[in-house]
């Protein structure tokens, strides 16, 4: 049982559960965080193109009003300078524009006219005369030099000439880039965050179920009165907890049922036959000469055998029902099967059947010590009572695993081919037997009671062999696994 | 020797206090606890015989009431239960025994008997039982009969100690069977009767005297006399 429900966590459902959920959500705000950061970088870039057009239109202006004398160049650089100052996206510790912004004029034949930015201007003019860019859309131009592109913007001037306004991306690329490390580091915590929530409750809910798991296989075939626990939660859970319950209820009912009618039948036949018996008994002593004692011990005979199989009979129903009632106690196999083999070999060697015992040591199981001595005196009585002479019963009894076996092998003719079918039935006997054929269906019905199970078949070299097998008593389990 | 019998069922009362009485006891019935506990007050008596399933009362609780207010007398418990839950077996640590019904009235007065002895001497100290001349030393786990050592295995030793403990007395197949293989039951085969056989042959043997003695249809009993 144990092994079932306690795992480790990795093979938890919580575990599984929590890791799609987790792995579900990182995706989506993965996919929502790629959208944002979309629209972030291009409203970025549409306000610093915004600027661009603003400022080359300025600039254009200027560079067409101001007279093309010597202070020409410094009018128009100062203009420009003021202009980068202004730069969109710029961060505060940023002291000089100058190598962020470039202003550029050519003149009508391709010269380059003014230059005002960091660096020489001819590599610009080159990269910008190469990209032959529009006026009315700024952008992207790679200047050797450079890693990072400069959005450029372009006006004509009515002299011919073009100015150039340029724009290094590197703010731009900076803001998106501490964007995103502020995203991946919320993301992860996020995530991790969710994943902890997720495992944390989906645990606690479904150690609940263990809880409810547990407590539902502890609810054997003799004790039914137990319940598994509930929670005040109205939830799933909690719905089959009270559901458990409620079947559980029934169960404990029908079978509650069940011995108040085998418990009043039992009772209503044995006043009488106690009765019946002790009337039998007096007038017995009664009639001392012997004349007409042989019907009365007969009689007596008869009724002892009625109480027998009545007796057997309602434990047989019960133990079917799984309703037999079982006083468990630590029994040691080894030493109750060679007890009962000691008791029945006289009687076994009288009628000429050997019996021989064989068994590697103690072997403990958690049973009714009442029932398990009937369910082996019946195996053997059987023996006893089906041998001919000169015939050996060997008795094996082994661990193997978790369960004891119990193994009774004969030499005899074995079983009948038609009895061997429905050999734990109930009024199944062999032709010559003269019991009330409850024995092998209440072996059976024991054995299950106690969470076992028997089979039974002819051997190939000819007799019968019955195996039982019974659960070991679980604190005895771990020392005998580990000594396998 | 007084007994209390407290039975509710009136045909089983009768044939019991009938039995009882021929067999030389002084009977008082009753048929319910209360009547049990009223008449179990005053002049004490040697043995109880309770019946579990009373009208007014469990049979166990009667029990546990009559022991707080005094009463010592072993209780032999008439249960109809065909298995007999732990409390019973509870009491049976006790000194007290049990029977389940239908039952031999020949079983009954061995019981009682027995219970009734153990309650006046219970000589479990000794470290030699001697029946006539037969003698068993319990520390050497040896038996002898008129000073010859007997050849007995483990089982028929504890077997022997059993009759010699109780000799004089009858014993029943199954009280051999609870006391001696500790088994609650009596088989349909008479695996307990073989087991005699060969013990008699062994104390018996070479024209001596009998002692193990059959009593047809009860047990057996060891003479001691």
């Amino acid at each position: 049982m144990s092994s079932k429900t306690v795992k480790g966590p990795i093979r938890s459902a919580a575990w599984r559960i929590s890791l799609w959920a987790t792995l579900a959500f990182a995706c989506g705000t993965l996919l929502a965080f790629a959208l944002l950061h979309r629209f972030v970088a291009s409203d970025i870039q549409r306000r610093s193109d915004a600027w661009l057009s603003g400022e080359v239109e300025v600039l254009g202006d200027v560079a067409e009003r101001t007279p093309k004398d010597a202070l020409y160049g410094r009018v128009v650089g100062e203009v420009a300078e003021l202009a980068a100052r202004e730069v969109p996206n710029k961060t505060a510790d940023e002291t000089g524009a100058s190598d962020s912004v470039f202003f550029l004029q050519e003149g009508a034949d391709g010269s380059l006219s003014l230059w005002v930015g960091s660096g020489s201007g001819a590599a610009t003019l080159q990269a910008v005369q190469f990209a032959n860019i529009s006026p009315d859309h700024p952008t992207d131009v790679q200047v050797q030099g450079f890693s990072i592109p400069f959005r450029v913007a372009t006006a004509r001037i009515k002299d011919g000439s073009r100015i150039y306004l340029g724009l290094s991306e590197r703010d731009q690329l900076r803001v998106l880039r501490s964007l995103r490390n502020r995203f991946i580091l919320i993301w992860l915590l996020l995530v991790l965050l969710g994943f902890a929530l997720v495992f944390f409750t989906t645990r606690g809910m479904l150690s609940h179920v263990r809880r409810i798991t547990e407590a539902a296989s502890r609810i054997g075939h003799s004790d039914l009165t137990e319940r598994v626990p509930t929670t005040e939660r109205h939830d799933e859970v909690s719905q089959l907890a009270h559901t458990l319950n409620g079947m559980l209820e029934r169960i404990e009912n029908s079978v509650h049922q069940l011995h108040t009618i085998t418990g009043s039948l039992a009772h209503d036949l044995q006043s009488p036959l106690t009765a019946i018996r002790g009337k039998l008994e007096m007038s017995l002593s009664e009639t001392a000469d012997g004349e007409h004692s042989e019907p009365i011990v007969s009689a007596i005979e008869e009724l002892d055998r009625l109480t027998d199989f009545l007796n057997m009979s309602l434990d047989v129903a019960e133990a079917k029902a799984d309703a037999l009632r079982l006083s468990r106690t630590a029994i040691d196999l080894n030493e109750l099967i060679r007890v009962m083999t000691d008791l029945y070999e006289p009687s076994m060697s009288e009628k000429g059947v050997s019996v021989e015992f064989q068994s590697d040591g103690p072997v403990r199981v958690n049973a009714d010590a009442a029932l398990i001595h009937r369910m082996v005196a019946n195996l053997l009585g059987n023996e006893l009572n089906h041998l001919p002479s000169r015939c050996t019963v060997s008795i094996f009894l082994r661990v193997q695993g978790e369960t004891a076996i119990m193994r009774l092998e004969d030499d005899g003719p074995g079983f009948d081919s038609d009895v061997l079918v429905h050999l734990f039935e109930r009024r199944v006997k062999g032709r010559a037997s003269s019991g009330h054929g409850l024995g092998m269906a209440f072996v059976d019905a024991v054995v299950r009671a106690h969470g076992g199970s028997v089979t039974a078949g002819n051997r190939s070299l000819g007799g019968a062999w019955i195996s039982v097998t019974l659960p070991l008593e679980p604190a005895y389990e771990p020392a005998k696994v580990r000594s396998n | 020797m007084r007994l209390l019998l407290v039975e509710d069922e009136n045909d089983i009362q009768s044939f019991l206090k009938r039995s009882l009485e021929e067999a030389g006891f002084e009977v008082e019935a009753a048929a319910d606890g209360k009547t049990a506990q009223h008449l179990a007050v005053e002049p004490e008596f040697d043995s109880l015989i309770v019946d579990l399933g009373l009208p007014d009362m469990d049979g166990i609780d009667l029990i546990h009431k009559l022991r707080q207010s005094g009463v010592r007398a072993p209780v032999l418990i008439l249960s109809a239960r065909r298995s007999v839950d732990d409390r019973v077996r509870g009491l049976e640590h006790g000194g007290d025994d049990y029977l389940t019904k239908p039952f031999a009235m020949a079983e009954l007065l061995a019981r009682l008997r027995n219970l009734m002895k153990r309650n006046v001497s219970p000589g479990a100290e000794a470290t030699k039982l001697r029946v006539l001349d037969l003698e068993l030393d319990l520390l050497r786990r040896e038996a002898s009969r008129g000073g010859q050592i007997l050849q007995l295995t483990q089982q028929e030793f504890v077997l022997l100690e059993y009759l010699c403990r109780n000799a004089g007395r009858v014993v029943t197949r199954s009280m051999i069977l609870d006391k001696v293989w500790g088994m609650r039951f009596q088989p349909d085969t008479n695996v307990v009767d073989v087991h005699i056989y060969r013990l008699r042959s062994k104390v018996d043997g070479d024209g001596q005297t009998p002692l193990i003695r059959t009593m047809r249809g009860v047990g057996y009993v060891l003479k001691d006399r």
